[in-house]
């Protein structure tokens, strides 16, 4: 009975919790829409910045902000 | 509780981690193959490899999980662990150190951490590898020799 949990129903269970936990926080895996400056205007482009830490998003050295008035820098962790 | 019981525990305790972690991230980047492979592209050094790499990465992962589940393979499953771990944990330091703008690659839960929390993360996952390697060596060695010379 010991073995059987240990061998069987244990692993089950971790697999099980890892899909669904996977699933749960599929939302954070996304990445988001930012907005870049170019010479024709804002231009909306995805980011895996998380939006937080003490440094600013770049893409390709463009600076990444949360609105298409290209206010608010959004945030990287350095 | 022998110390070969507790040892066992031990084993199978990071087994499970070490095969959640694996589920977790494969599954994630099975979900959204084309933003990984996106990710992969904005990548330092590994870009041209993306392609190979989108499906390469979690089909390593959960043949990992499979060798950590099956008795028989699960010391090669801590060792790949291990490997696969240390490659990635390598990849980071070596981006860290030699590039300027380090673009986020990680998901889920994990994309709560920097890149340095992340090796951090690796280190101690890599640190229980070892272990459960060890500690299963040990009762390799611990187990009686086979008498039988018939």
């Amino acid at each position: 009975m010991k073995t059987t949990v240990l061998k069987i129903v244990l692993p089950a269970f971790a697999i099980v919790m890892a899909v669904g936990l996977a699933f749960a926080t599929e939302e954070n895996n996304l990445p988001v829409t930012g907005y870049i400056s170019t010479p024709s205007g804002p231009l909306p482009v995805q980011t895996d910045c998380p939006d937080t830490g003490q440094g600013y998003c770049f893409k390709e050295s463009n600076p990444v902000y949360r609105t298409m008035a290209l206010e608010n820098q959004i945030r990287d962790w350095e | 509780m022998s110390s070969k019981n507790f040892n066992n525990y031990i084993i199978s305790a990071i087994k499970l981690l070490l095969g959640m972690l694996f589920i977790y991230t494969a599954t994630g980047k099975l979900m959204h193959l084309d933003i990984f492979q996106m990710r992969l592209e904005q990548m330092p050094y590994i870009s041209p490899l993306a392609s190979s790499l989108k499906w390469l990465v979690p089909f390593a992962e959960l043949v990992i999980v499979g060798l950590l589940l099956i008795g028989k393979y699960r010391a090669l499953g801590m060792y790949a662990s291990f490997i696969l771990l240390g490659l990635f944990t390598m990849y980071i330091m070596a981006v860290l150190r030699f590039n300027e703008h380090v673009p986020c690659s990680c998901g889920g839960v994990l994309s709560a951490l920097s890149w340095r929390d992340h090796i951090l993360f690796n280190g101690a996952f890599m640190l229980l590898a070892l272990t459960a390697i060890r500690l299963s060596r040990k009762g390799n060695k611990d187990k009686p020799q086979n008498q039988n010379t018939t």
